[in-house]
């Protein structure tokens, strides 16, 4: 039971985790996540716009999209969906491609859609600092550890 | 090449231990269970990646830290909450439109029904 609690508490150090919640049902915001047209609508960040968006849906299927930025600078994201369970859950892993098309630093997407009335909360997490093979490893202290670098470094400056 | 360097914790002990100063290769073993070629090797990964660079003083040859790196490791997370961030408040608006457009189909049918 310890062990488990603290495994936890290992993850969540080393994972961004955001939580939204969404003014909409959850069958539409998971819709927003799996069909390519609607997901070109709003993945990025202002101001950008998406060029492509090429997406297979299902456990093993890649997707590949691209971005635009206001500067006309384009960005292309690519990855493997690992779980697909509509409406509740995707897993993915996530990279930018370097200017070769090359994947860069891999991570592990994990998004929940739970249904709150006519709402949906929506939580992604996101392994920052795993590969897929690495997420079983149970290291600590991965975003204290920068954290204290940050520090350090700001204070060295 | 930095993410993997850091995925070990003796590697990441070591970088702590090294943000409070330069110390040499004896020095950084004390703390571990750990012969000195074993913590060597791990030296080498850390200085491979960037990540600390050594003295050139043969006896001593001290290890440091090296700030660019691991500065880009902190910023990695921040790169990623702002993408999510703005990404979610576009997905907000989008879902605001979708229904918005949904409700206003639902009253024009609603309309049509009433005039009968």
């Amino acid at each position: 039971m310890d062990a488990r609690t603290s495994t936890d508490v290992a993850e969540r150090e080393r994972e961004l985790v955001i939580t939204r919640i969404f003014d909409a049902p959850r069958h539409l915001v998971f819709r927003a996540w799996t069909e390519p047209d609607r997901v070109a609508r709003w993945w990025g960040p202002q101001g950008f716009m998406t060029t492509y968006c090429d997406m297979d849906i299902r456990p093993g299927g890649t997707f590949r999209v691209c971005m635009r930025s206001p500067a006309g600078d384009e960005h292309w994201k690519q990855g493997t969906y690992r779980e697909v369970v509509e409406p509740e859950r995707l897993v993915f892993t996530f990279a930018w491609e370097d200017a070769e098309g090359s994947p860069g630093h891999q991570t592990v997407v994990t998004v929940t859609f739970a249904e709150h009335g006519d709402r949906t909360e929506l939580t992604l997490h996101q392994a920052v600092f795993e590969t897929v093979e690495r997420r079983h490893e149970h290291q600590r202290g991965w975003t204290s550890t920068l954290q204290h670098f940050a520090e350090y470094l700001a204070e060295n400056r | 090449m930095t993410f993997s360097a850091l995925s070990d914790p003796t590697r990441r002990a070591i970088l702590a231990r090294l943000a409070s100063g330069a110390a040499s290769v004896g020095e950084l073993a004390e703390p571990f269970a750990m012969s000195l070629p074993a913590v060597s090797k791990h030296l080498k990964v850390l200085e491979h990646a960037g990540l600390i660079t050594r003295g050139r003083e043969a006896q001593w040859r001290p290890c440091q830290l090296e700030a660019g790196p691991l500065k880009d490791a902190a910023d990695w997370l921040e790169h990623y909450r702002r993408f999510w961030e703005q990404s979610f408040d576009r997905l907000g608006d989008y879902l605001h439109e979708l229904q918005g457009n949904e409700l206003q189909g639902k009253e024009k049918r609603d309309g049509r029904e009433d005039e009968h």
